[in-house]
């Protein structure tokens, strides 16, 4: 019967992994596509699971799930004269559909054919503590440069994402403006901060 | 039918392929992140995959190299989105085929 219980959780969490990513190929709205791709990630970590891998479970719950979709939505929600629409490019669709059929063919011929001598032995356990242990001490020079490169990352992306000081100042003085009840100032342009209009009816 | 390694890589295979569709065919640049996810999540499923069937010291260092492709994921996702609110800014349009400026 465990059997029967393994065999359920793999079919529908297959399902759920590839529904949700065809939905975000489908989807004309963006943001129903990073929906689609919280459920597409939330199917995987499933996976992980019945594959016995908790602690990276958890993590791809934390960090896919929890933390890079909202990213990506506060990203979308930052864009809002961009166009929501989630659409295929024409004219690249078709190269890229053969492409993507070439890769299809060979990555599962070679996925069904090859022998890989898979063995069934017992699942990891303590994993959470086997990885640390691994991490600090097999594992420390990538681990420190893991880190070099994560707060590079942070330090940049907001290097990238803060506004220039003049735009802040604008912004800031229309959003006093906008406190102060000055009616001149259009809420809708107050959003969006580079507009130099709203510099001088802020001050 | 047992559930074998086989069923785990072919499922990997497909969702790398829609992630790899995703990112080559769609217009919007987060449309193009997201394709990327994709295929790092169909990624890290197969080592899973092959963690869970190969001899033990396999297993474990397949999981820390999934966990570092994790932490790269993440620092790859936030300057790709940093990148295309800047693009945004500059040209108030995230759509990779408007973004022209190089092409001769």
């Amino acid at each position: 019967m465990s059997d029967f219980g393994f065999h359920l959780a793999f079919w529908s969490l297959a399902a759920m992994t590839l529904g949700g990513a065809s939905m975000i190929m489908i989807s004309r709205n963006l943001i129903h596509a990073v929906i689609w791709l919280v459920m597409s990630m939330l199917g995987v970590a499933g996976l992980y699971l019945t594959l016995s891998a908790d602690f990276i479970a958890v993590v791809q719950v934390l960090i896919y799930v929890g933390a890079i979709s909202v990213l990506m939505l506060f990203a979308i929600m930052l864009t809002p004269r961009a166009e929501r629409d989630n659409s295929q490019n024409m004219k690249t669709g078709g190269p890229a559909a053969i492409v993507v059929l070439l890769v299809m063919i060979s990555t599962l011929w070679v996925a069904i054919d090859t022998d890989w001598g898979a063995v069934r032995e017992a699942a990891l356990t303590e994993q959470a503590r086997l990885i640390g242990e691994s991490l600090i001490k097999h594992y420390i020079l990538p681990f420190e440069i893991g880190a070099v490169l994560l707060t590079a990352a942070l330090v940049g992306a907001i290097a990238l994402a803060r506004q220039d000081d003049e735009d802040a100042a604008v912004h800031a003085s229309s959003l006093q403006a906008e406190l102060e009840g000055d009616a001149s100032v259009d809420p809708v342009d107050v959003v969006d901060p580079p507009i130099p209009s709203d510099g001088e009816a802020g001050s | 039918m047992i559930i074998g390694l086989e069923h785990y890589l072919v499922l990997g295979a497909l969702l790398f392929c829609i992630g790899f569709f995703i990112a080559l065919s769609k217009k919007n640049a987060i449309g193009v992140l997201i394709g990327v996810e994709l295929m790092l999540n169909a990624v890290n499923l197969t080592l899973i995959a092959f963690s869970r069937f190969g001899s033990a010291e396999v297993a474990l260092s397949t999981q820390v190299f999934v966990v570092f492709i994790i932490a790269v994921a993440a620092a790859e996702v936030a300057v790709g989105l940093a990148l295309a609110l800047v693009v945004y800014r500059n040209r108030q349009t995230i759509s990779v085929d408007r973004t022209t400026l190089l092409k001769g």
